[in-house]
């Protein structure tokens, strides 16, 4: 599944970062493969997204959020 | 001389050091991209001579935006002799990615570990001694914003010896393989490492033969084989181990984690139920502080101060005895000018002062997170939402803050679509007209403009994304600081800063373009002598026969005297000058623009309300003021994009208030038929958001991905092979 389909309050182990634009920038704050990621929530509008990662928030967009492959894991 | 670079995450702190280092005032945020620009100042110690370069915060050394190439640059070339890298303690697993990048640059380095007062309120714990120890160079708790540990840092910076190599992270023994056989090709293990990371992008500058390239090519296919996983998340994924296993050795983690009061505050004001309503209220306030009625209580005292003082200035010009010309160039050249400008000094103020109260505490970026979905729709991110809305008020300050961006082409399609938001100074020209015209239902036709401002600029934005900026997406990755309490000091000086420097410019560029207008709008043929001109002489005036000469082609949108014609090229120096003209040119008696209903009886006789319209529409769109131009060329950075942003708003301005006007002639109700139109505008809106949404540009990551609606796995295995196989290309 991708990181796109992950609730808010549920966490997930990235796989593997499909992203091109902003592929480089989003491996650089944290995302690589093994890192926990914890999906904070939703912006009002429903995007973009706030996930805590390496312990600090970050927000992306859906539209990269689903190049994000992860796995749910159960906290 | 020593060359010193500041160079740190975003928001972690550099420009408050640097300040403190050098004593100079430079603007602070709590906000990620503040310093847009490398700045440098002369460091404080009676020891050595040192100079500090304060640069644009970067993540890492690959960039995604300009600013962040500067400082990146900077540290690539090696152009200084060493690196304070600073360190949010805080947030120490992150900042120490790029620390490390760094040391493999080999440039000599200190570290400044930020914000440990903020990790002491955690009551968690950082042994800094271990850490200098493991990643070998010299570290500094300091706390920036509390001036904790400043004399430590200055006396580090003095004793350090530039000459000591510190020792090279070594990373596993695949890594250090491959890393060993680029480096026998480009001999420099920093470069060799660059391009493990970033490919083709880190040879840039590096000089090699055709052969070089060919072998070192073919080595980066056969070692990409090599390595599970993606080629250029390798050395990412060792450092962040490396890191991993620092902080584990020395952050010490309070064992109970409560639950921070940022996270307390965002539940509230990023909500969903809350987050819009409270973001909305806050917007509210701002504009109704700068604009509202203290706002304009202030400007008016203010004005009047303005005045007084001119006055007497004048009235000392005057009693010199100088020649007629000198005087009318100071009282209505200059100072009539900067009076002008000046004016929206006060209102300007207030702004800044709110606005930094806003980024100094945090909620700026909140504010980007909450609009960002709404903007890109139109190809824009977040961000742009700030300088939109301030454009409501004035386009100045407006195109100011498009340096927030992260991105350039967003940054200038920004500071273009701006000028369309109706500003504040743009009112009373629909006061007057819809006053005048429309009788009970003026508000409607005000409310129509700035709806029809903010809709012509969405327009544009969608426009230029397509054809100008083609392929450019604009990116949405943002980090949220913790929110922090803004201080008095801070948040003045933001407010002091750029109010300077709007006055600056007041009296620079536009001094002489003020100058330009004065004389010809003072100067004129009158029985056929060229001479000064008084006050109520306007109309024979080197404008006035150029607002002749071009009647003709305003003549479509409905223009029938040369005075409508003079009075929009009057609203060159200011839009308030507008209205003001036209009470000169219809020789009105008394102040027009205190009291508009004067004007009604003129109007009335000279427009019909399709042309009142028009005239309204025309002065909405076309070129803004002086001010706001140069504001412009400022951001734009460029003649080019100035002459074409300008021509641009000309045509668009043209084009809307000729279809307006023409569409008026062919309906029966005037009124109906602009409604009729606004239809069309909003259709054609919707229409381009749907070829947006169809092209799946928010995406930008497979091509005909969005086609298939939800995004499958196997596109994106296609889409790898093919960027592997361009990497090859290249």
């Amino acid at each position: 599944m991708t990181l796109k389909e992950i609730l808010p309050g549920q966490t997930c182990i990235v796989k593997q970062v499909y992203s091109n634009n902003l592929r480089k920038r989003i491996i650089d704050m944290g995302l690589i493969t093994g890192t926990k990621v914890l999906v904070k929530k939703t912006a009002p509008l429903g995007d973009p997204m706030e996930i805590m990662v390496k312990g600090y928030s970050l927000t992306l967009r859906k539209a990269e959020a689903r190049t994000i492959i992860v796995d749910r894991i159960e906290e | 001389m020593l060359n010193i670079a500041l160079i740190g995450n975003p928001n972690s702190g550099k420009t408050t050091l640097y300040n403190n280092l050098t004593g100079s005032n430079q603007s602070v945020g709590n906000w990620p991209g503040v310093t847009v620009e490398k700045k440098s100042g002369k460091l404080i110690s009676k020891n050595i001579e040192a100079t500090i370069v304060d640069l644009p915060g970067i993540y890492s050394l690959s960039t995604i935006s300009l600013e962040e190439e500067v400082a990146s640059n900077y540290i690539v070339n090696k152009e200084m002799d060493l690196i304070i890298n600073i360190v949010d303690a805080s947030n120490l697993e992150r900042n120490l990615f790029l620390t490390f990048q760094l040391l493999d640059s080999n440039i000599p380095m200190l570290i400044a570990l930020n914000a440990m007062d903020v990790v002491e309120k955690k009551l968690d714990s950082i042994d800094y001694k271990k850490l200098s120890k493991i990643i070998g160079v010299p570290i500094i708790p300091i706390s920036a914003s509390k001036k904790i540990g400043m004399d430590n840092l200055i006396q580090a910076i003095e004793k350090i010896d530039i000459q000591k190599v510190h020792k090279t992270t070594v990373y596993n023994d695949e890594i250090e393989s491959t890393i060993g056989k680029f480096n026998k090709i480009v001999n420099d293990r920093f470069v060799a490492i660059r391009f493990f990371e970033d490919g083709l992008k880190a040879l840039d500058g590096i000089h090699l033969d055709g052969i070089q390239t060919k072998d070192l090519l073919e080595l980066y296919f056969t070692e990409k084989k090599k390595h599970i996983l993606d080629f250029d998340m390798v050395l990412p994924n060792a450092r962040y181990e490396k890191i991993l296993e620092v902080v584990n050795q020395t952050y010490l983690k309070n064992a109970v984690q409560k639950e921070s009061s940022t996270d307390k505050i965002d539940k509230i004001l990023t909500s969903k139920t809350f987050g819009i309503p409270i973001f909305a209220l806050i917007m509210f306030t701002v504009f109704f502080l700068a604009f509202g009625p203290i706002g304009t209580f202030i400007t008016n005292q203010f004005v009047w101060l303005i005045n007084q003082f001119f006055a007497w200035i004048i009235g000392g010009v005057n009693s010199l005895g100088m020649a007629d010309y000198i005087g009318s160039l100071i009282t209505n050249g200059i100072f009539g000018g900067l009076a002008a400008v000046v004016g929206f000094l006060p209102q300007l103020a207030i702004l800044f002062f709110a606005l930094a109260i806003l980024e100094d505490s945090g909620y700026m970026a909140r504010a980007a997170f909450i609009m960002d979905r709404a903007l890109s729709r139109f190809g824009l991110s977040g961000k742009s939402f700030i300088p939109m809305l301030i454009g409501f008020g004035c386009s100045v300050p407006a195109i100011a803050n498009t340096r927030t961006l992260d991105n350039d082409d967003d940054r200038k399609i920004t500071t273009m679509i701006v000028p369309f938001v109706s500003c504040g100074a743009k009112a009373p020209i629909y006061g007057v007209f819809a006053g005048a015209l429309f009788g009970n239902g003026s508000f409607i036709v005000v409310f129509s403009m700035y709806v029809l401002g903010l809709l012509v600029a969405i327009l544009s934005a969608v426009f230029f994304k397509k054809v100008l900026f083609r392929g450019s997406t604009a990116n949405y990755i943002m980090e949220l600081p913790e929110y922090r309490t803004p201080t008095i000091k801070n948040t003045l000086r933001h407010t002091w800063e750029r109010s300077k420097e709007f006055l600056v410019k007041a009296g620079t560029i536009l001094l002489a373009a003020f100058i330009v207008i004065w004389f010809f709008s003072y100067f004129g043929f009158v029985d056929g002598t060229f001479r000064l001109l008084t006050e109520s002489e306007i109309g024979n005036s080197l404008l006035g026969s150029i607002g002749r000469f071009i009647l003709p082609v305003f003549k479509p949108i409905g223009f029938t005297d040369w005075q409508a014609t003079v009075s929009i090229l009057t609203g060159i120096v200011a839009k308030e000058s507008v209205v003001g003209t036209l009470g000169i040119l219809y020789g009105v008696n008394g102040d027009v623009i205190q009291n508009g209903t004067l004007l009604y009886a003129s109007i009335q006789a000279h427009f019909t309300t399709a042309q009142a319209y028009a005239f309204m529409t025309f002065a909405l769109l076309s070129t803004p003021c002086i001010a706001a131009v140069s504001a412009m060329k400022r951001e734009l950075k460029s003649w080019k994009w100035l002459i074409f942003i300008i021509s641009y708003e000309m045509i668009v301005a043209y084009v809307v208030a000729l279809g307006i006007y023409q569409l008026a002639q062919i309906e029966l109700g005037t009124l109906l038929s602009i409604f009729f139109s606004m239809i069309v505008v909003i259709f054609v809106i919707l229409m381009i958001r749907k070829l947006i949404k169809n092209k799946g540009s928010a995406c930008g990551s497979c091509e005909k991905c969005a086609k298939t609606g939800s995004c499958g796995l196997p596109e994106f295995v296609k889409y790898k092979e093919k960027t592997e196989g361009r990497d090859s290309d290249e």
